[in-house]
């Protein structure tokens, strides 16, 4: 089923409708920004799970996880552009990583609470030390799902930051073959995610 | 509290340096990824900046729009028709190499070889023989003097094999996240340090840069009534840009929307950008007003209409809703269709509309309207074709002349598109910075950043 989603992408990618008035090259591809957004995404995926691991289920019922959550990027992002001191002149990287972490952290801790089972009546009358293995113990194992079905989705959402921020990067490189209709640049974009995926299924397998 | 006042006297004071002039670099932005630096393959409105801060032209066009040297310090029309160039012996590449006939030609030639080359370049040089006599590059094309030298403005001469390379007033480089140009020793005597582009495409982020003083030129938002800030000035230039409808259901609706357009906008959304078009082509190209005379009726109400149009741009897509209750003024019902770029693009080459309306920047001189035109113009999107056009054309030799009259004449009996907003740049500029504006924009003029300069 997954295989056929991405295949479907692939095939939407390659024959993407549409023309452009000026035939524009297409980007150069960003691979200064391939570093960064690997600590971004690093830091998110131990973040995460660690803050999990320490709130455990009762997060989903914290009130300001959601208040914190309910912001998009795009308010985050201006925030961020807003208390910016004129002085330090225009956030690069580091700005665009402070305002990934704040969209993104509170929602994926909420999205790794929500899927930890309840706690009620056991673990939970076997102590601390035991609530705290449960909790690794299941997010070791809901790490490469969670993973697998979130990357994508921070890979290519943070063009909002980007444009937001100024700070070209991932996002902006895929939105920019979309407009100039780089077909084949798009098209290795979706088989990069969807080799991604695959190597997250079969982490996720090897676990099980 | 000694301590306090030590610090603060120190912020004060580092406050009170000023940064010498001769050190500043213009700090401006792109909405859009201008792809690589390639004087034979780049085609977009970013990627002609980037050409011609730099590269050089065989010839350049004033603000005024009058066709001037460049690297050609004179040009002659030889009795066979030639075109011949005599090229200055001061321009070098960025390896110290000097600009030669060899690499105009390369230049020229590998524009009409590759399959990849910019259209535009390639419609310019189309039809035409290039070559060599005596050392100097010489150009015989079908189309009138007057035209191919203003068009050949638009093709800045790149180093022979190295397509990347110019021999413009900035070296070109690319930093992570920027594109930046730094001054050379050239003819045209740049007197700023460089040029540093980011990325910005948000319209609300270049505001906050220009406010908190991260950008010595940019557009502010149109829908913000935003003051001033101290440290810029306001510039408006007009532009040779407008808002085009075409039609593939004839004539009526455009007569419609020629009517519309003159009460349909509300100067509060208008502001500065724009104004309600008039007449059928640019009047920055120096065309008169000249209205629709196919001399049929306007179409009777009431009547739909489908219009589709780009999406993403919030002040045109609150001006066409005013255009929407105008014509429902008159019982007409104007359905807008929001569409991604590229997909109206498609729909508009497949001529595959009712109505659709694009944003159109013409090239600046006034044989661009031919785009409309000639059987496989760029903007012939409905077939538009009348056996008197050919001889007509021929007789457009300069800007000005006659002929012009009389192509305008023909188009108004039958036209395929109508404008209906034309738009003017609305720009802030950092007070200490002079530039000359032009309806080419500050850059792609001679010399164009070249001539920018700090005030003392």
């Amino acid at each position: 089923m997954g295989w056929l989603v991405w295949g479907l992408g692939l095939a939407l990618a390659f024959g993407l409708p549409g023309a452009t008035w000026r035939a524009s090259a297409p980007p150069v591809f960003p691979w200064h920004t391939v570093g960064p957004t690997l600590l971004a995404i690093t830091s998110m995926a131990l973040g995460a799970p660690l803050l999990a691991w320490i709130g455990g289920p009762p997060l989903t019922r914290q009130r300001p996880l959601a208040l914190l959550e309910a912001p998009p990027d795009l308010l985050w992002a201006a925030l961020v552009l807003a208390l910016w001191p004129a002085a330090w002149g225009p956030p690069e990287l580091s700005g665009w990583l402070v305002a990934f972490l704040a969209a993104s952290l509170p929602g994926e801790v909420r999205w790794l609470a929500q899927a930890m089972p309840t706690e009620y009546p056991f673990p939970l009358a076997w102590g601390a030390s035991a609530v705290k293995r449960v909790r690794r113990l299941v997010l070791m194992r809901l790490w490469g799902r969670w993973l697998a079905a979130r990357l994508p989705i921070w890979l290519t959402a943070t063009l909002v930051l980007e444009r937001v921020l100024g700070v070209p990067g991932l996002g902006t490189d895929w939105m920019t073959r979309v407009s100039v209709r780089d077909r084949a640049g798009l098209t290795l974009w979706v088989l990069g995610l969807a080799l991604l995926w695959t190597l997250s299924q079969v982490l996720d397998r090897d676990l099980a | 509290m000694r301590h306090l006042l030590l610090a603060l006297s120190l912020i004060f004071a580092s406050a009170q340096l000023t940064i010498p002039l001769s050190a500043q670099v213009v700090e401006e932005s792109f909405n859009r990824d201008p792809g690589p630096l390639d004087f034979i393959q780049g085609d977009s409105y970013e990627q002609w900046i980037l050409q011609s801060l730099a590269g050089d032209a065989l010839v350049g066009l004033s603000p005024s729009g009058k066709v001037v040297p460049r690297l050609a310090t004179t040009w002659k029309l030889q009795k066979d028709g030639k075109l011949l160039f005599t090229l200055r012996s001061d321009a070098r590449y960025t390896d110290g190499s000097t600009v030669s006939a060899e690499d105009v030609l390369w230049t020229l030639q590998e524009i009409l070889r590759d399959p990849k080359a910019s259209p535009t370049k390639r419609a310019i040089l189309q039809g035409a023989d290039i070559g060599l006599d005596q050392g100097r590059p010489w150009i015989h094309s079908p189309k009138p003097l007057g035209r191919l030298l203003m068009e050949l403005a638009r093709v800045p001469i790149a180093q022979r094999n190295h397509p990347e390379r110019g021999s413009g007033p900035f070296a070109y480089r690319k930093d992570p996240g920027a594109w930046v140009f730094t001054r050379r020793d050239h003819f045209l005597k740049p007197r700023i340090d460089g040029i540093r582009f980011r990325l910005l495409p948000d319209a609300a982020s270049v505001m906050t840069a220009l406010q908190k003083g991260w950008l010595t030129i940019g557009a502010p938002a149109t829908r913000r009534q935003t003051a001033l800030p101290l440290t810029h000035r306001l510039i408006t230039q007009p532009m040779h840009a407008q808002l085009v409808v075409w039609s593939q259901l004839g004539v009526g609706p455009l007569q419609l929307l020629e009517s519309w357009r003159k009460d349909a906008f509300p100067a509060q959304l208008l502001a500065m950008n724009a104004t309600p078009s008039r007449g059928l082509w640019p009047e920055t190209l120096g065309f008169e007003v000249q209205e629709i005379e196919s001399g049929f009726a306007l179409p009777r109400s009431p009547g739909t209409l489908r219009l589709l149009y780009p999406a993403g741009d919030e002040s045109i897509e609150k001006l066409l809703l005013a255009l929407r209750e105008r014509a429902r003024r008159d019982g007409f019902d104007l359905q807008l269709t929001p569409m991604e770029e590229g997909l109206l693009m498609g729909q508009l080459q497949k001529g595959d509309f009712q109505l659709a309306s694009s944003m159109v920047v013409f090239d600046p001189h006034p044989w661009s309207v031919l785009e409309y035109m000639e059987p496989k113009g760029p903007m012939n999107f409905i077939g538009w074709k009348h056996p008197k056009l050919a001889e007509i054309t021929s007789r457009l030799l300069q800007p000005g002349d006659a002929a012009w009259r009389d192509l305008q004449t023909l188009w108004a009996r039958g036209p395929a598109a109508l404008p209906i907003l034309d738009f003017q740049s609305v720009i802030w500029v950092d007070k200490r910075l002079q530039v000359e504006p032009s309806p080419m924009g500050l850059y792609l003029h001679t010399p164009g950043a070249a001539g920018w300069r700090w005030n003392q």
